[in-house]
């Protein structure tokens, strides 16, 4: 199994506990209120809830001087693998912050303390009905409408995600009726499972496997070369995750990975796709942790970790300042009427909605607190919305809307597109 | 060893369950702190339990607890600093993080702050209100209370100063729980000055670096900020490449290369009589390269810094100058002008830099320390700019010795950092070394230090063990000191005495 | 006697003294502490009899209470409880002035006028405060922590690097003058304050000489301006001077700043008393807000162009009661004044806080710069009180740090002579300093009985005090009762 805690000690051993991974970038700082960017951190405090107290824990796993406690356990329950930390760090070093707590989650996973039992529950139930809810899979295609169209055979696969598919199928047929409107011609499959994203990032490691072994096949069956999505965290999963676990590069799987912001950026940019509904909303938008920071390509690397730093061969890194960022806010800005402000935690220094990782499910409490913590800083750009690019973002921030009485509206960014189309 | 029932209970009712744990993994990650890791933290041990207060009271709470159990206490912030690491046995950590309110007084200029409160939170805020603060070499992600009682120098303080001048009133939990108040605090309800009354007891705070909690918590400092420019600096870029754009209006930086450290010195000396500048520095060269390397990789690093020893000149003098205009922009012109024909003067060329900065505003790249090699400690020393050429030199060639395992910087002597319009200056020799290998960092420390007193220079962090003796005794008043204001030692011993920057402590019963 | 003949001993026999005559004129000075006798003037040379002095003042329980300069206006150097006068005038010697790193070290007798007179051969000056007496110790002057006139140095101290005997007779050196070999066989040159272990020099600041007396100090100098240009903004009431001073600090314009009243400006441009005095009270505006532009080191008029134009551009927008460069009331005052202010009061001329009616009181404390009317205000009530004209108090503010904080002086003249005047003056004091205390002034260098109010209310802060007092000094000999010792 590829993807060990111990490839990792000596990142975990290389960090310098300077707490740049509790703040977002310093320079992007724009008031004390929104500095910092760890959930864990600012809900927790302790210094075990935060990148560099989980590093010091994995040094301690592996020395078997720490055995996995309750507060660990907690700590990387709630931890959304969000990515903040990883790309603050590697601002200026050469660490794989994240990739340490990935595989200490596995290596609990491994040790039999953890995951928490929902997401066990989770992953039992997709391993029973290919989804992340257990309903019948039979149904995943249930969300498609009359006027949708889908061709038997193209190039590009709409693989829609277990959320579009049974919780939100809102996003599932905008989607499609985008694509339709673009002249796309895409498919779906009814073999579509869920893409593992729950079992990878709740240290799942095994069962993830299954999961990403069947869908490629599925890919593959269908002759698909590009696999459009509209799940900041499926996007990912495809473009990152399963390279990854089969030890070769993005760029070398044989399919180009597409979040559809992507897609319809380029069509607007080459004048073949025009928003020209007028929208007269004030907006922001919420950069989804696994479309911002987390979506650079994969690069495998089993080098050697030389004195001093150096690598051999180079590594290439991926900092999160190469994500897809600019395509959603260009959409945006591109709708007549649409005005938009931006939060002051963006782009790379995004604040998780906390609904990553299995920490929605283990602790709705503390992601409900970590959803507010961003609804706070939707309302003070004044905003009438808040506008991303998943499903699980939208659903943890319409939830926390609602509790709220600001009446904040969520959308995901394809109802948005679907409004604004002629 | 775990802490006595009846005292955990005592903590939980001071701050609440929440905010106090005694579980393994919590504790074990407050038993290493960052700078010095390795070195000032090798023989740490996990506290019995960390414990987060929010206010002035609840930590004189857990201070009266340490003393009636008879636990010990060891206060940190962002544990940064290797220093607080716990010890001893039966040690609470004091997670002082949840303290951070700060409050702006923009006309008197400062800003009243707890220890949990970083710099980079404060420092936009401030922009805002047309002011600036410090931000020191260790980065802005530091506690602005920890850092202006252990060390504060950051290129600015060559118009500002070090970080003692910054200081104004403060509070302060003593070792014994009674809560000490210096400057206008001791009398009335405000912080906008730090004498007094009478002698000044902020003499007690820390002397050339802090006592890391051996004397007790600070609880709040006011500290001074600075009058900024009406426009302020953007932020541009992501990741590695995010820095502030400057407005070019205000703001000019300079690189100026001088044939050797001699004339630099020489020039810098004049720049201070003529009293222009935010900041004047010679750069670390390997600083250079790791800049270009951010963002790339550190093979990249490697791979021209190796390629550069060819060409590299250990000889030769750097210096990084950024003006501003503060008054005006023809403060600006003005000062270029005399820049320019100082640096002639003195044979080198002023070559104006890109208008960017991610350094000395925000300091988001200090850290940058341990991209080459993962550990870092560095040997400094306050005094006159041509004292820190000296020793930096001699620290320099006495470093070749120990390469490998440090890696090779070529008889490069660090950082000249001068302040206070060149009345005194630091040297750093920025010595990094990979994880294996920290404790040759220390023995190279150690080396240098004993030829400190050798050669009649004055360090900075020294081990007052080693110091003491041959500096009047200093170390016999430091433990006088201690036993005055903690004569049940429970506040992080053996700090501020039992150990240096350098040498490794032992746990002691 | 036998204590007498160790004294001479030390320092010869004729530098020490118990007669009557001599021991009279440190019974008292220029304050309204009440005259206490000391029992010998002692006058050592150099660091060693200070030393062998105080081991004999520990041997025979007798107080030591050291001095350097040849005045003294705040009752610190009476002694209260009678012993030895420590008087390090003769200690006079300027030891090195190191223009590379632009700092001097001097004895504790050398004055403003003897340090001044030869900076100025190099080019340099040291920061000075307003007008000193011309006997006026330079490092009395840093000990007792007086405002400088120049704010725009973040290290308002020019205080660094001390040699200090404490009272356990014990030699001491601060900061980096503790480098065994300082000065001539070591690298450091004395330019660090900070250390060995705690900062020691603050200890020794406003401590009343009650920690330990300095044998010698460095002092930071600066380079003295050639080309100076000066700015008076009048004002008829003092409100309307705060908010140009906030400006024009903020701004960071100019080199001396300070803001006196027509009391205190009349008093020092006086020539012929009590004629002169009288009538530039009545022509000097009510408050006047001085600031002086220094060229720079290099193209000294392009430095003070570019703060002229800043200071004027800031003048039009803002209501300045007026911005001038010469007072029509004092023409040439202009060109005389900088040098004035860089030297202390000239040595054959009456001092001018002595002109009006022989002696003053002081009441000094710190605060913000936005108060300084508050204050103004409430000290002419308590004044207009007890029937003191209120047009005979002088006010001196010196904004310190960029108006960070402010520097507050009002003085009230008076006749020592006149019984009834110096009766009223210590109603006066008294009230003012409790009412101020109140008002929440800080008297960061309490005197007299303003030390006794202050200590009550600052109880935390006196006891630790306390125990560094009774640490430094276990038999209590240097200048007891002096603070809340």
């Amino acid at each position: 199994m590829p993807f060990k805690l111990e490839d990792y000690a000596i990142d975990a051993a290389g960090c310098p506990r300077c707490s740049n991974c509790k703040f977002i970038e310093h320079v992007w700082i724009k008031s004390a209120r929104f500095a910092r960017q760890c959930p864990i951190n600012v809900m927790h405090r302790f210094n075990l809830y935060s990148a560099h107290g989980l590093m010091h824990s994995a040094l301690s796993i592996l020395d078997g001087t720490l055995e996995f406690t309750p507060k660990l356990q907690d700590a990387l329950e709630k931890c959304t693998s969000c990515g903040a930390c990883d790309v603050r760090c590697k601002r200026n070093l050469d660490l794989e912050i994240l990739a340490v707590i990935e595989t200490l989650k596995a290596r609990a996973v491994e040790m039999g303390k953890g995951p928490a039992l929902v997401n066990k529950a989770i992953a039992d139930k997709i391993a029973k009905s290919n989804n992340r809810y257990g309903s019948p899979h039979q149904n995943r295609l249930k969300w498609m409408t009359k006027e949708i169209k889908v061709a038997d055979k193209a190039d590009v696969l709409y693989f829609v995600g277990c959320r579009a598919s049974y919780a939100d199928k809102e996003i599932a047929q905008a989607t499609a009726r985008i694509l339709n409107k673009a002249g796309i011609d895409f498919m779906v499959s009814a073999d579509e499972w869920c893409c593992g994203y729950p079992l990878y990032s709740t240290g799942q490691l095994d069962a993830f496997q299954k999961q990403v072994k069947h869908n490629l096949d599925m890919l593959q069956k269908s002759g698909a070369k590009t696999v459009i999505l509209s799940c900041a965290e499926g996007y990912k999963t495809w473009k990152v995750d399963y390279p990854k676990m089969l030890d070769r590069n993005t760029e070398d799987m044989g399919f180009r990975v597409l979040h559809i912001v992507e897609l319809i950026d380029e069509l607007i940019k080459d004048g073949s796709f025009k928003l020209k509904n007028r929208l007269d909303m004030k907006v922001t938008y919420h950069d989804p942790c696994n479309l911002g920071r987390l979506s650079e390509p994969w690069y495998h690397w089993d080098g050697v970790h030389k004195k001093w730093g150096a690598l051999e061969p180079p590594k290439i890194w991926r900092r999160g300042d190469k994500g897809v960022y600019e395509p959603p806010r260009d959409i945006l800005t591109s709708i007549p009427g649409i005005e938009l402000v931006e939060m002051e935690r963006m782009r790379d220094n995004s604040w998780c909605c906390g609904a990553g990782a299995g920490a929605r499910e283990a602790h709705e409490d503390y992601a409900m607190r970590v959803a507010s913590e961003r609804l706070e800083e939707v309302k003070a750009t004044g905003a009438e919305a808040v506008v991303s690019c998943c499903p699980a973002c939208k659903e943890i921030l319409k939830e926390a809307a609602a509790k709220s009485s600001e009446g904040i509206k969520v959308y995901d960014i394809t109802e948005i597109i679907l409004q604004a189309m002629a | 060893m775990s802490i006595p029932k009846e005292a955990y209970q005592a903590l939980q009712s001071i701050v609440g369950p929440e905010w106090v744990s005694d579980d393994p993994a919590i504790c074990n990650a407050d038993m290493k702190g960052g700078a010095g890791t390795g070195i000032r933290d090798i023989d740490s041990v996990r506290p019995v339990c960390s414990i987060q207060p929010r206010t002035t009271e609840e930590v004189q709470g857990i201070v009266k607890i340490a003393n009636r159990y008879g636990l010990l206490y060891s206060p940190t912030s962002t544990f940064f600093n290797a220093d607080t690491a716990p010890h001893l046995k039966n040690t609470i950590l004091l997670d002082l993080k949840r303290m951070e309110d700060f409050e702006i007084h923009e006309k008197d200029m400062y800003v009243v702050s707890q220890p949990g409160v970083a710099f980079s939170m404060v420092q936009w805020e401030l922009f805002k209100k047309g002011l600036f603060t410090f931000v020191p070499g260790s980065g802005s992600q530091c506690s602005v209370v920890a850092n202006h009682i252990f060390c504060g120098d950051a290129p600015m303080g060559w118009r500002y100063g070090l970080g003692y001048r910054r200081i104004l009133a403060c509070e302060w939990v003593l070792p014994d729980g009674e809560i000490l108040k210096l400057g206008t605090k001791s009398m009335i309800d405000d912080y906008f000055w730090g004498e007094g009354p009478g002698p000044d007891l902020r003499g007690l705070l820390r002397g050339t670096k802090g006592h890391s909690g051996g004397l007790g918590v600070v609880t709040k400092l006011a500290f001074k900020v600075f009058p900024f420019v009406p426009e302020m600096p953007w932020p541009v870029g992501l990741g590695p490449h995010a820095t502030y754009q400057l407005p070019e209006s205000r703001f000019k930086i300079y690189n100026c290369r001088f044939p050797s450290i001699k004339q630099l010195a020489d020039a810098v000396y004049e720049l201070g009589k003529c009293e222009i500048g935010l900041v004047v520095m010679h750069v670390d060269p390997v600083f250079g390269y790791v800049a270009r390397a951010r963002g790339r990789g550190a093979n990249v690093f490697w791979e021209e810094f190796t390629k550069a020893k060819e060409t590299l000149d250990v000889n030769q003098g750097w210096l990084r100058v950024v003006l501003c205009g503060f008054t005006s922009e023809k403060q600006l012109a003005y000062e270029e002008k005399v820049l320019v024909e100082v640096v002639t003067a003195h044979g080198a060329t002023a070559k104006p830099a890109r208008p960017f900065d991610e350094t000395n505003l925000q300091s988001a790249d200090a850290i940058s320390a341990n991209f080459v090699g993962r550990r870092f400690a560095s040997i400094l020393y306050f005094e006159s700019l041509d004292h820190c050429v000296k020793v930096g030199k001699e620290n320099a060639e006495r470093k070749k010795k120990y390469v490998p395992p440090l890696p090779d910087t070529y008889g490069l002597p660090g950082w000249y950092v001068p302040y206070d319009f060149a009345h005194i200056c630091k040297e750093e020799n920025l010595n990094q070394s990979d994880v294996d290998d920290v404790v040759t960092l220390g023995e190279l420390a150690n080396e240098c230090r004993q030829n400190d007193l050798k050669m009649g220079a004055y360090p900075w962090a020294e081990d007052p063990n080693m110091f003491g003796p041959a500096f009047f005794g200093y170390d016999r008043k430091l433990k006088e000191i201690k036993e005055i204001f903690d004569p049940c030692n429970v506040s992080n011993p053996p700090a501020p005495i039992g150990h240096g920057h350098f040498t490794p402590t032992k746990p002691t019963e | 006697m036998q204590i007498k003949k160790s004294l001479a001993n030390i320092v010869g026999v004729d530098n020490v003294t118990d007669k009557t005559g001599r021991l009279k004129a440190y019974a008292k000075d220029h304050s309204l502490a009440l005259p206490r006798m000391p029992s010998y003037i002692v006058e050592p040379e150099n660091a060693e009899q200070v030393q062998g002095i105080i081991k004999v003042a520990n041997e025979c329980k007798i107080p030591v209470v050291p001095c350097s300069s040849g005045v003294h206006f705040h009752g610190n150097t009476i002694p209260e409880e009678g012993g030895i006068i420590l008087n390090l005038q003769r200690m006079n010697k300027i030891l090195k002035i190191n223009e590379r790193d632009r700092i001097v070290m001097i004895e504790p007798g050398v004055t403003w006028g003897q340090l001044q007179e030869e900076l100025e051969k190099h080019d340099l000056m040291a920061l000075i405060p307003l007008l000193p007496h011309p006997q006026k110790s330079v490092l009395t002057s840093h000990l007792e922590r007086e405002p400088m006139l120049i704010p725009k140095f973040e290290y308002s101290d020019a205080l660094v690097t001390t040699e200090v005997i404490f009272p356990s007779g014990e030699l001491f050196r601060t900061g980096s003058a503790s480098v065994p070999g300082f000065p001539d066989k070591s690298l450091s040159t004395g330019v660090n304050p900070e250390g060995p272990g705690i900062d020691w020099w603050r200890l020794l600041q406003g401590a009343q000489g009650t920690l330990g007396v300095l044998t010698w100090a460095n002092v930071k100098i600066e380079y003295k301006p050639k080309l100076n240009k000066c700015f008076f903004v009048p004002a008829k009431s003092v409100g309307d001077t705060i908010e140009p001073l906030y400006r024009i600090q903020r701004r960071m314009i100019g080199q001396e700043c300070l803001l006196l009243n027509n009391t205190n400006l009349a008093a020092i441009l006086a020539e012929k008393w009590p004629a002169d005095y009288k009538n530039l009270k009545e022509i000097l505006p009510p408050w006047v807000l001085i600031i002086v532009l220094a060229g720079g080191y290099r193209f000294p008029e392009e430095r003070i162009e570019y703060e002229e134009e800043a200071l004027r551009e800031m003048a039009a927008d803002l209501p300045f009661p007026d911005l001038l460069t010469s007072l029509p009331v004092a023409p040439g005052l202009e060109r005389e004044l900088v040098e004035m202010l860089r030297k202390p009061w000239p040595e054959e001329e009456t001092y001018w806080r002595f002109g009006y009616k022989g002696s003053c009181q002081d009441l000094i404390f710190l605060t913000v710069a936005s108060r300084v009317p508050e204050f103004t205000e409430a000290i002419d009530s308590i004044a207009a009180k007890h029937g003191y004209p209120i047009d005979d108090i002088g006010y001196y503010v010196q904004p310190l740090e960029r108006a960070r904080a402010c520097h507050f002086e009002c003085t009230f003249f008076y006749n020592p002579d006149e019984p009834d005047e110096v009766a009223r003056i210590r109603k006066i004091y008294t009230e003012a300093a409790k009412t101020l205390i109140k008002m929440e002034a800080f008297f960061s260098r309490p005197y007299g009985e303003i030390a006794d109010m202050v200590c009550e209310k600052t109880t935390s802060y006196t006891e630790a005090l306390k125990k560094i007092k009774a640490w430094l000094d276990p038999n209590n000999i240097m200048s007891p009762g002096r603070l809340c010792f």
